[in-house]
């Protein structure tokens, strides 16, 4: 059992460092671009404004509008609470959590796109059908991963399944979940989280019209869907848990920040993809997984 | 204490029902509740571990003596008629009022007594006949039902729809019986697995029971027979009647040998039907069409877990343990379903009780009318999305963990497993995006229409009944672990050597997540409105990108929501286009309609039976009531077989 010092720990780094990385990403991309940049701190200093910050609502939203916030970041924190984080293990771990973990991040999904509906507008409109869409094939993508690693390993309890990572099939999984985390947390070449055009955006178009505290939690939720993703895929291909305490965090820490990096690289060296082709990119993200499981299949009947 | 008198009581308040209905309406409402009341009570005793319960009588039906069992299987489904079809009586009596509908209320309320007391009949009979009998029984009541409201065209056609197709499963399920019958040499029903000559009867069970339940491709009298009869009776058929098909199913998967094959079918047409089922759902418009095939979708979940659990039970009951989790996780799909489903079917006739459409891209913004309906209706949209805290989560979780735990045994079963799982997997993100478009259609945004404008909130009469099931879907996601033994015991019943109620540990684990969860949101919401109200709360126009008169009818449509997954399966859907383009420099209209068919009925059966027809008329010609031509062809036949046996006769 846990104590409650490495909870309250737990906690409060998911919560303070997942701000870190979409600055991280800012920075590359301004570091490519040979702009200096928005300090990497930045979203810190937005979430604590937009916190103190009034709200304004549509005349159209229902009180959904403000529930979809939180309960999204409810959701994400949730599954980035079933993550375990190498050696230290997950808060809390039973047989099957790893199914409670896709559909919270269905959840997530749900009331993002709920609260986006509330406001009637066709652009939140666009953003909401498109992001429940590619959702179907990313969702494909990442239980296809899943089946990967629990055919791997045996396993159906999250702890177990990321211990020895995927093994021969971890380069493929680890493509195949690198597509998954760009197209649900929204970033090129899926969509362009910068864009001034909102006919193409597919996140930022959803929460247009989100302001002060309930866009504070969206920001934060979606800087914690990202560490969750990014974290997903290391340990799904590196074998963080057999390794030292020490040299678990050291890992984990260096390969977050190169997924970070990678993040930012792609999205100052990719242009976002035209929509008809998302669906093409997303399929190649399943056929990538699917190859994982045929491999991981063979390693495990041999 | 047995349910032998409570049952009693129940029969006796649905047989009272048919005689007073027509004319007595609150006596009516309060005897059919205390019959329901009566159904949950008998069902609760034995699903908490009563003993069997058995009555024979010398009374004969049919040449029968009359047998009636009650055992954990059928009192798992026995308790769903009563919570139901209690419910939906509360609902009527607001709904379908004599001072709305002086004609066919009372009708309604004589056939809903006969199709509940034709149900608890079927669930009860432990005689083919008798079971035989009462399923035609339900299948005539359910019809009277469906078209009470008669006048209207539309209706008419899918009672017809619905009788024709049901009477095709009838002549499956009477060979069936009748096979049945003539192998074992009596019709009294109960476990014969060691028959192992009856195995081939499960094939026919299949078609009958199936196309009651609604699987693909055999449902194709489900949706416009959902989405036509009044909503109370909509949420009966696909709350409770269309599980009398699985109930059927897994009765005599239970009784009888079943072939591995055939566990390997179902599998295969549960995921099939699942996926299948949602995408029609969701490029649908009309909102009660949409519920209608989430229905065939959620059948086909039932379906998986019962074929996996029928592969398992191929394999070796005692080696491959996981198929009881899949079944389980069925079972309680068929609560779940039930409870959410009929959620569903009463919000949506609130809504169309009120507005009088059923196109969802006529509606809009009705929340602010009607917050209790678009509450419910976002709490039962959440729970058929299979989204945990809620209920959905906890049946297709157990269905899932059967299905891991097969692939995870690297058995032949795992190769049906995993493509299995990412169909569900597929299927979960596309009931997602169905209940997310269809609760956003009809409640958010601004109204889009002046019935959707004029929307009023409904009464008491149908409030708590969804309030009810509401409470239901709440305490089944939030105590998974309470509801594990009946569940079990249903099991146990279905295959002996799965025994054991204890529940799993992870159950109790993914309880107590359900339940911080729940609280974590609650508090979160509080504090999230607590912030932002802190920081005052300032009512403007949705900003829509700086537009300064945005109009209702800028709104993004149902059609446009569904537009990129239907897309991707229009090779099913075959979606009928009519486009009117703007033209010349002033255009004055443009219009771009899209109506997706029915695919199996409309491009299959229908061009198939078309031609059917026209064979047969043709034929018809050759009979025209002159007696030359007649003699004439039996002259020609006459003539014709002797050439025959003239030839045939030379060596």
């Amino acid at each position: 059992m846990m104590s409650f010092l490495e909870i309250v720990l737990r906690v409060a780094g998911w919560l303070v460092l997942a701000p870190l990385l979409p600055g991280i990403i800012n920075k590359v991309k301004a570091w490519v671009a040979g702009r200096r940049g928005p300090p990497v701190l930045q979203l810190y200093y937005d979430l604590g404004r937009l916190w103190q910050k009034g709200v304004v609502l549509s005349t159209l939203a229902s009180p959904g509008f403000i529930a979809g916030p939180a309960v999204t970041w409810v959701a994400i924190f949730g599954a980035a609470m079933l993550l375990p984080l190498g050696p230290a293990g997950a808060a809390l771990s039973f047989r099957g959590d790893v199914l409670l973990l896709i559909y919270l991040l269905a959840l997530a999904r749900f009331c993002t796109t709920w609260a986006a509906l509330e406001t009637g507008s066709a652009f939140e409109g666009m953003g909401a059908a498109r992001e429940v869409s590619y959702a179907v094939l990313s969702e494909a993508a990442l239980i296809t991963a899943v089946l990967t690693l629990s055919v791997h390993t045996g396993s159906v309890t999250l702890a177990t399944m990321l211990e020895p990572a995927a093994g021969a099939g971890a380069a493929l999984l680890g493509a195949g979940l690198f597509c998954v985390l760009l197209a649900e947390n929204c970033r090129v070449p899926f969509d362009d989280p910068n864009t001034h055009l909102e006919l193409t955006m597919i996140h930022e178009a959803m929460i247009l019209d989100h302001s002060g505290p309930p866009l504070a939690a969206i920001l934060h939720g979606a800087a914690m869907k990202l560490l969750f993703f990014a974290l997903l895929l290391i340990e799904a291909v590196v074998p963080v848990g057999t390794l030292s305490p020490f040299a678990a965090a050291a890992t984990l820490a260096a390969s977050v920040l190169a997924v970070t990096v990678a993040v930012g690289l792609v999205e100052s060296l990719l242009a976002r993809l035209a929509f008809r082709r998302v669906p093409l990119l997303l399929t190649t993200a399943f056929l990538l997984c699917l190859f994982a499981l045929l491999v991981a299949w063979k390693g495990g009947a041999a | 204490m047995t349910p032998g008198p409570l049952l009693l009581l129940a029969a006796t308040t649905l047989v009272a029902g048919i005689v007073i209905g027509p004319r007595a309406r609150s006596a009516w409402l309060a005897n059919t509740l205390a019959g329901a009341l009566a159904l949950v009570a008998a069902a609760i005793l034995i699903l908490l571990g009563g003993p069997v319960w058995e009555w024979r009588s010398v009374f004969l039906i049919g040449g029968e003596p009359l047998h009636f069992r009650l055992d954990s299987l059928s009192a798992l489904f026995l308790a769903l008629v009563g919570v139901v079809g209690g419910a939906s009586t509360a609902y009527a009596h607001e709904y379908w009022s004599d001072r709305d509908r002086p004609h066919s209320a009372p009708q309604g309320r004589r056939w809903s007594s006969a199709m509940l007391l034709s149900m608890v009949t079927l669930l009860l009979s432990a005689n083919g006949l008798h079971f035989f009998i009462a399923w035609e029984l339900f299948a005539l009541s359910a019809y009277f039902l469906i078209t009470l409201d008669r006048g209207r065209r539309e209706v008419r056609a899918a009672g017809w729809l619905y009788l024709a197709a049901s009477h095709a499963g009838t002549v499956c399920l009477f060979a069936f019986f009748a096979a049945l019958a003539s192998r074992t040499g009596s019709w009294e029903l109960g476990p014969m697995r060691e028959h192992a000559e009856l195995a081939p009867l499960f094939w026919l069970a299949l078609a009958g029971f199936g196309l009651k339940a609604g699987m693909f491709p055999l449902h194709i009298w489900l949706p416009s027979a959902h989405a036509n009869a009044p909503s109370h009776v909509s949420a009966l058929m696909s709350g409770v009647a269309i599980k009398m098909g699985i109930y059927g199913l897994v009765r005599f998967s239970g009784w009888l040998p079943v072939s591995a094959a055939a566990g390997w079918t179902v599998a295969g047409i549960g995921a099939v039907t699942a996926l299948l089922g949602i995408a029609f759902a969701f490029a649908q418009n009309d909102f009660k069409r949409l519920l209608a095939y989430c229905s065939v979708e959620n059948i086909g979940i039932i379906l998986v877990g019962l074929g996996f659990a029928l592969v398992a039970e191929s394999q070796g009951a005692s080696l491959s343990v996981w198929g009881r989790l899949a079944l389980a996780g069925a079972l309680l799909h068929v609560w779940n379903h039930g409870l959410f489903k009929s959620l569903l079917f009463f919000g949506a006739g609130s809504v169309l009780h009120t507005t009088g459409t059923r196109e969802m891209s006529r509606l809009g913004g009705l929340w602010r009318a009607m917050p209790w309906t678009a509450g419910l209706f976002a709490l039962g949209a959440l729970a058929i999305s299979g989204l945990p805290p809620l209920n959905g989560f906890v049946s297709e979780w157990l269905v899932y963990l059967g299905l891991l735990d097969a692939v995870t045994n690297h058995g032949s079963a795992a190769w049906a497993a995993m493509p299995a799982i990412i169909v569900l997997g597929t299927t979960g993100a596309l009931a997602l995006a169905s209940f997310v478009k269809a609760g956003s259609m009809i409640f958010l945004g601004s109204p889009r229409t002046k019935p959707a404008r004029l929307a009023h909130e409904c009464g008491p009469w149908m409030r708590a009944p969804m309030l009810a099931l509401a409470l239901g879907c709440v305490a089944i996601g939030l105590a998974p672990a309470i509801f594990w033994p009946t569940v079990a015991r249903a099991v146990g019943v279905w295959q002996p050597a799965w025994t054991g109620i204890d529940a799993p540990a992870p159950l109790f684990a993914l309880g107590w997540v359900q339940l911080s969860l729940a609280a974590l949101a609650c508090a979160a919401v509080a504090a999230l409105w607590w912030q932002a109200r802190a920081n005052g709360l300032r009512r403007a126009l949705t900003w829509d990108c700086g537009y300064a008169v945005p109009t209702a009818h800028m709104q993004y449509t149902a059609g446009s929501f569904a537009g990129i997954g239907a897309g991707w399966f229009a090779w099913i859907l075959q979606p009928e286009r009519r486009l009117h383009r703007p033209r010349g420099l002033f255009p004055t209209d443009a219009i771009r309609l899209e109506r997706i068919p029915e695919t199996v009925l409309e491009r299959v059966i229908g061009p198939v039976a078309s031609v059917i027809m026209r064979v047969s008329t043709a034929v018809r010609r050759l009979q025209h009531g002159h007696l030359h031509y007649y003699i004439a062809y039996l002259l020609m036949g006459l003539s014709a077989l002797g050439t025959f046996v003239a030839l045939g006769s030379k060596p």
